[in-house]
């Protein structure tokens, strides 16, 4: 824990009360899925937050009910699985020795399509917001030796975001860069940095049908295909 | 990923029906997360009153209000499937996406506004509106108010500042004229009193 989760752990009853910018916002939601005090003091303080709403209850227009029943029954609802997957230390060790197989295979066959890396230094403001409320929102945590990240994926609007916190500086010159490993290959989604040892983006993708995630490192001019150990890994 | 709920179940609601208001609000909440649109029905009977009195203190202008309202239903029904009773109770969750969709609408339109009119806007547009001493009269609810009460003067005038006219603490420390910290710190400590109040604990 440093100094700066220090400082994110204050900001649970700003943020349950929605009290924060949206900087701030990004952060601590970086942060608070990761800690047990955090989490349990945002569920109090949204109980509270459910009073005081009670406090200020107003009969709504009385037509409002059939416009919302007539666009429910238009409206398809979310998969009611999160497919959270932790991968630990240890299985995160095995599967080092599988993914690189995975990856030698798929090198030949991969297209690597250019137009999806960017470099995102400093111009990162990407808004996650649509891909967290995304209905097929599919949300995948990776624990590395350094840090947690986080991987986000909506099929349905082809963008994935990533959130991590505590990660080590990639160092000059470099980027981490996140890949997606699919069935037939493995190509590239995205190369950020980290700010304050986290990031928060979101990434626009090509259709895509991943089985897991791999970070490594690499020149922040990008890679075809990955060049650095596995730093962190995740399958869906 | 597989969509596991082909089905309409349209019997659940008769369990509920006998059940506290509490209970009937978290299962037809779950009723509605497995697909069935009579349930959902009775959950904006049990919430509708919550949700739009929420949002139209927070954004105050009624016709946005409803809109804002028939948003946020739209969405408590798409993601009825994923709400888990052990993360908090289903009246939490509610006015939680409420508040939270009042308060990007309020926060859009600021800068909207901002933007298209700098140099007229002033930063808070009602200022003889501005105190919690104003919001806290129109407070009819004699359980809220006597929490309330409990809080000392400075926690909550920001408290109120924030749920109810959706400020962040920075603009509660300009509002209150007091460091940001501070309103960071007022906030925390009248909500940490508002829990010891009301003995909710999860």
């Amino acid at each position: 824990m440093n100094a700066n989760n220090h400082d994110l752990h204050h900001l649970a009853g700003a943020y349950a009360l929605d009290a924060l910018d949206a900087e701030e916002r990004r952060a601590f939601e970086a942060h608070y899925p990761t800690c047990d005090i955090c989490i349990g003091e945002v569920e109090d303080f949204r109980e509270i937050g459910a009073i005081l709403a009670e406090g200020v209850e107003t009969a709504p227009p009385s037509d409002l009910k059939t416009q919302i029943m007539a666009e429910v029954g238009q409206t398809r609802q979310i998969s009611p699985l999160e497919s959270e997957t932790v991968v630990d230390l240890a299985e995160q060790r095995q599967r080092k020795s599988r993914l690189p197989l995975v990856l030698a295979a798929a090198a030949a066959a991969v297209v690597v399509v250019i137009g999806l890396l960017s470099v995102l230094n400093g111009s990162s403001e990407n808004d996650t917001e649509p891909v967290l409320a995304a209905p097929d929102a599919v949300v995948t945590n990776l624990e590395g030796e350094v840090g947690s990240l986080r991987i986000v994926w909506s099929d349905e609007l082809d963008m994935v975001a990533i959130f991590g916190n505590d990660l080590a500086d990639p160092g000059v010159g470099m980027a981490y860069a996140l890949w997606f490993v699919e069935a037939d290959g493995v190509t590239p989604a995205a190369l950020f940095t980290v700010d304050d040892d986290m990031v928060r983006i979101a990434e626009t993708v090509d259709d895509i049908d991943p089985i897991a995630w791999g970070v490594t490192i690499e020149p922040d001019t990008g890679s075809p295909q990955p060049t650095g150990e596995i730093l962190y890994l995740g399958e869906l | 990923m597989g969509d596991v709920n082909p089905f309409r179940r349209r019997g659940d609601t008769d369990g509920p029906a006998q059940a506290s208001e509490v209970d009937r609000t978290s299962a037809t909440l779950a009723a509605a997360g497995r697909g069935n649109e009579e349930a959902f029905g009775e959950f904006y009977d049990l919430t509708a009153s919550l949700v739009y009195g929420v949002i139209l203190k927070v954004v105050r202008d009624p016709a946005m209000a409803e809109e804002v309202t028939q948003e946020t239903f739209v969405e408590l029904w798409r993601l009825a499937p994923r709400y888990d009773a052990t993360r908090g109770s289903a009246k939490s969750w509610t006015a939680t996406i409420a508040h939270r969709r009042a308060v990007d609408r309020v926060r859009s339109e600021q800068s909207r506004r901002n933007r298209e009119d700098r140099d007229h806007e002033r930063r808070t547009e009602n200022e003889s509106d501005t105190t919690a001493e104003v919001v806290i009269d129109r407070l009819d609810h004699t359980r809220v108010r006597n929490a309330l009460d409990a809080l000392s003067d400075t926690q909550r005038e920001a408290v109120t500042l924030a749920y109810y006219q959706g400020r962040t603490y920075r603009e509660v420390a300009l509002l209150l004229d007091v460091p940001e910290g501070t309103a960071k710190t007022r906030i925390r400590d009248g909500l940490i009193r508002l829990r010891d109040h009301f003995g909710v604990d999860s």
